[in-house]
């Protein structure tokens, strides 16, 4: 089975951002880069499912050079090869657009994303991609742990594929839902659904042998022109200091009149 | 309170990019296999694991040490269990070792400054792995190969795990005097012995441990030639069976720290059937050992800055977030106080931690650098000359984290507070853990012994008169850069005056005045820690000065550097002067006291 992995380069979640003074983008100089976490969680369910069923895993990154070291460290985890479109930042649409090209390359049977990616949050581009190839999707795949070993636990994949189809357990408000996919499709990872593997010395080493193909975006044909314009960023406010109440009938009426909560 | 980083990430890439020479390490044909990218993943997936996985587990594993159980068995804790696997899978056990041996030829300096900070998140738990390294490399370097097929992949691959066995209830640091017993039998030994604080002696992680144990051959000769090493597995293979080899759990140790990981007491041969296999020559055990020496000490250096270390970092943010107190010049009661880090005091106790961890962590580095130079560098003149700056560094890098560290790890209960005291808070466990690392491989007064007694003197001298040349370097590219000349003074003024006290006890030994030689070693070592120390901040301030100017984005963490060099080399230097007067003098206060007198 060939499964293809997206992996975007993002901010270093560790780290605080800086709003540029003029408040159209994010301070990028003396950044961390590290790749999006979600995504991690998808390169590990792709590298299960292939110890399951064999198969090939190729990973991709659209974005910045030096994402090359995001897709190294994917096939570092144990991947095969690498696919890099070299942009600057695009928008979700253009994202999902650029990957169905790809998609109609590679004809893979499942596509695995993560949900979102933590510097944007946007949650689309999955979505977006599923939309254009018209292929069924299975958002915030999640897994409900047994009663398995911590070994085996480490194994499995959460997403489990039978006689053509994908069952993916996914996390909706107020629970988890089970939904039956024909292939291929498309799965978006979230938190719950495995933890992703480190990368190994041996696998590091390995992983410098295995091929990226750098491709220009320009190549594609995609119009990657943003549909989605940034107009502003802003630091969320500054928490204010608490105010002390006499007693609870001060207190509910605060929270009527002030707070308006009730 | 911000997640604790352990170690700092911009320090570990300050070190290798701006102080050492990365490149040059890696244009060694030894490393050909690394660049850049390779080792910011192979430092990436450390951290992570290090961070994420091996730091929760650390206070529970403080809290819960294993014991020796009703059934004879010693388990580790449950989340060793659950992160062993992890671990190994990294591929730390064999990292540095050559590709013959399954290993990927990592730079030392890599391999090390990447396990200080698993050490930090959880010291125990890393010293499983260590362990087992050491072990394996003895018989990597000495064992025949027969030894090597059976005992190095499955040591290596984390499949069973390794210990040095060397200490009896009557030889510690005397290892001269161990008395385990080893009896020809055809093909093997059988042993007959005890032994004491085997770390990781006994646990239920994997099937099997090998013991690397020193013992005496029937008829060896008394002292230091008669002692030989073993291999000693507590189960030995039978065809594919593992079967009992009569290596008994004859209790565990309760330790002040470390607690993560059994120190246990091993009898040997109990019912005559425990079996032990010669690693090298008959004899010539002490001598593997020694071969190994450098690098172990510095694994215990780098222990010390590691638990150092998060202790600091702990501290910073616990000053930065905890109100007490106002300015003096605040008059008013009613004025918010201020978190504690705005006191001066406060602030003087977290730059002695910052000055004492990442002056540590650049001695390492550096150390590890030369280890590296000393191993792989094509020219036989050049690697000389590092195998003796190696040589002469290792005690220092050793004892200097050990000993320092304790006062770091000290002044992050004091920042603490009452709260420092008790065990809802982490600094009390570190500081536990942290004193025993001026105790083990070798305690501090042997490593001032084997500073003065033989590495300053070896060659006549060589190793000094390198030092002397890194240092005058370090000088004048200080003076270029633009630190302020009066810390290369200060720098060059302790190297003369220890110079000075090098050759006057030398004299004395070469006179045979050997006690009033070695009097005052401690002073010694403490008077050469404090130069050494001083040349790594000179380096740092160097490597500073030119940050500032290239990269202004980076301004707080170079002036940072500047301000704990200047501590360093102002605060800490000047007492040099004092111990090179003690030693110089033989101040004769120990020497002549009797012991009916105490």
């Amino acid at each position: 089975m060939k499964i293809l992995v997206t992996v975007k380069r993002v901010t270093d979640y560790e780290r605080k951002v800086k709003i540029s003074p003029d408040g159209l983008s994010l301070v990028t100089e003396g950044m961390n880069f590290v790749p999006n976490p979600f995504d991690e969680i998808a390169v590990e369910e792709a590298l299960r499912l292939q110890k399951a069923h064999g198969g090939e895993v190729v990973v991709i990154s659209i974005g910045h050079k030096d994402a090359s070291k995001e897709i190294r460290q994917a096939l570092a985890m144990g991947a095969d090869r690498g696919i890099h479109v070299i942009a600057e930042e695009l928008d979700p649409d253009a994202v999902a657009r650029l990957l169905m090209k790809i998609v109609e390359e590679e004809k893979p049977e499942l596509v695995i994303m993560g949900k979102q990616a933590t510097d944007d949050d946007a949650n689309q581009a999955g979505q977006l991609l599923a939309g254009y190839l018209g292929w069924p999707q299975a958002t915030f795949a999640s897994k409900v742990e047994g009663l398995d070993s911590e070994a085996e636990k480490a194994q499995t994949p959460g997403v489990v594929i039978a006689g053509g189809e994908a069952t993916v357990i996914r996390e909706i408000d107020g629970g988890l839902e089970t939904l039956k996919l024909k292939l291929p499709a498309i799965v978006t990872t979230d938190l719950r659904l495995n933890h992703p593997r480190f990368a190994s010395l041996p696998g590091i080493m390995k992983a410098k042998k295995k091929p990226i193909k750098e491709v220009p975006v320009a190549s594609f044909g995609v119009d990657i022109t943003p549909k989605v314009r940034n107009v502003k960023y802003a630091e969320p406010p500054a928490r204010k200091a608490g105010v002390k109440v006499a007693d609870v009938a001060e207190l509910v009426n605060k929270l009527k009149t002030e707070a308006k909560v009730i | 309170m911000a997640s604790n980083p352990l170690v700092s990430d911009r320090d570990v890439q300050f070190l290798l990019e701006e102080v050492l020479d990365l490149g040059r390490l890696l244009r060694l044909p030894a490393f050909a296999d690394h660049n850049q990218e390779t080792i910011e993943l192979y430092l990436a997936s450390c951290r992570r694991l290090a961070r994420e996985v091996l730091f929760p587990a650390y206070k529970p594993m403080d809290e819960e040490p294993s014991y020796l159980e009703e059934d004879g068995a010693v388990r580790a804790h449950p989340l060793m269990h659950v992160m062993y696997p992890s671990l190994v899978g990294l591929g730390l056990i064999s990292a540095t070792r050559p590709a013959e041996v399954g290993g990927q030829a990592l730079p030392q300096t890599i391999g090390l400054l990447a396990s200080v900070y698993l050490m930090a998140a959880n010291l125990s738990a890393t010293g499983y792995l260590g362990l087992t390294s050491g072990a394996a490399r003895l018989i990597e370097s000495f064992g025949t190969d027969t030894l090597k097929e059976r005992f190095l992949p499955k040591m290596y691959g984390g499949e069973w795990t390794g210990t040095m066995a060397l200490t009896e209830p009557q030889a510690g640091s005397s290892l001269t005097d161990v008395k385990t017993r080893a009896t020809p039998a055809g093909g093997y030994y059988l042993i007959e012995g005890s032994k004491v604080f085997i770390s990781g002696g006994d646990h239920d992680l994997v099937p099997n441990i090998v013991h690397l144990t020193l013992a005496r051959i029937d008829g060896a000769p008394l002292g230091i030639k008669g002692v030989s090493l073993f291999a000693i597995p507590k189960r030995r293979e039978e065809g594919a069976r593992l079967v009992d080899n009569d290596v008994i759990t004859a209790g565990v140790f309760k330790k002040v720290g470390w607690r993560g990981i059994p120190s246990v007491a091993l009898n040997f041969g109990e019912r005559g059937d425990c079996r032990g296999w010669l690693v090298g020559e008959p004899h010539q055990g002490i001598k593997c050992m020694f071969q190994m020496m450098n690098e172990a000490r510095l694994m215990v250096g780098a222990n010390a800055v590691a638990t150092a270390s998060v202790a600091y970092h702990q501290s910073v943010a616990y000053a930065t977030e905890r109100p007490q107190g106002r300015p003096f010049t605040s008059k008013d009661p009613a004025a918010p106080q201020v978190p504690i880090i705005e006191h001066a005091d406060v602030r003087r106790m977290l730059l002695r931690q910052k000055a004492i961890v990442e002056g540590g962590l650049g001695l390492l580095a550096q150390t590890a650098y030369f280890a590296d130079v000393a191993e792989h560098e094509t020219d036989a003149e050049t690697r000389k000359r590092a195998r003796l700056l190696l040589d002469l560094l290792t005690p220092i890098a050793k004892s200097f984290p050990a000993e320092a560290g304790q006062e770091s790890n000290s002044l992050s209960v004091q920042i603490h507070g009452g709260y420092g005291y008790t065990s809802e808070f982490y600094p009390e466990a570190w500081w536990r853990d942290q004193r025993l690392n001026a105790i083990h491989e070798g305690t501090t007064g042997i490593q001032g012994f084997d500073l003065l007694g033989r590495k300053v003197v070896a060659e006549e001298g060589a190793a000094f008169l390198f030092l002397n040349e890194e240092i005058g370097r370090a000088l004048s590219a200080a003076r270029s850069a633009g630190v302020d000349p009066t810390w290369g003074d200060a720098v060059a003024k302790a190297l003369e005056e220890i110079g000075r006290l090098t050759l006057h006890l030398g004299g004395l030994g070469l006179s045979g005045q050997v006690e009033s030689m070695m009097a005052h070693s401690h002073d010694y070592l403490n008077a050469m820690s404090l130069l050494v120390v001083s040349w790594i901040w000179l380096q740092q301030a160097t490597a500073a000065h030119k940050g500032l100017k290239e990269r202004p984005e980076h301004a707080d963490f170079y002036r940072g550097k500047l301000q704990a060099a200047q501590y360093w080399i102002r605060t800490e230097l000047p007492k040099v002067n004092h111990l090179v007067r003690l030693a110089e003098e033989v101040e004769a206060s120990y020497l002549e006291m009797r012991p009916e007198w105490f």
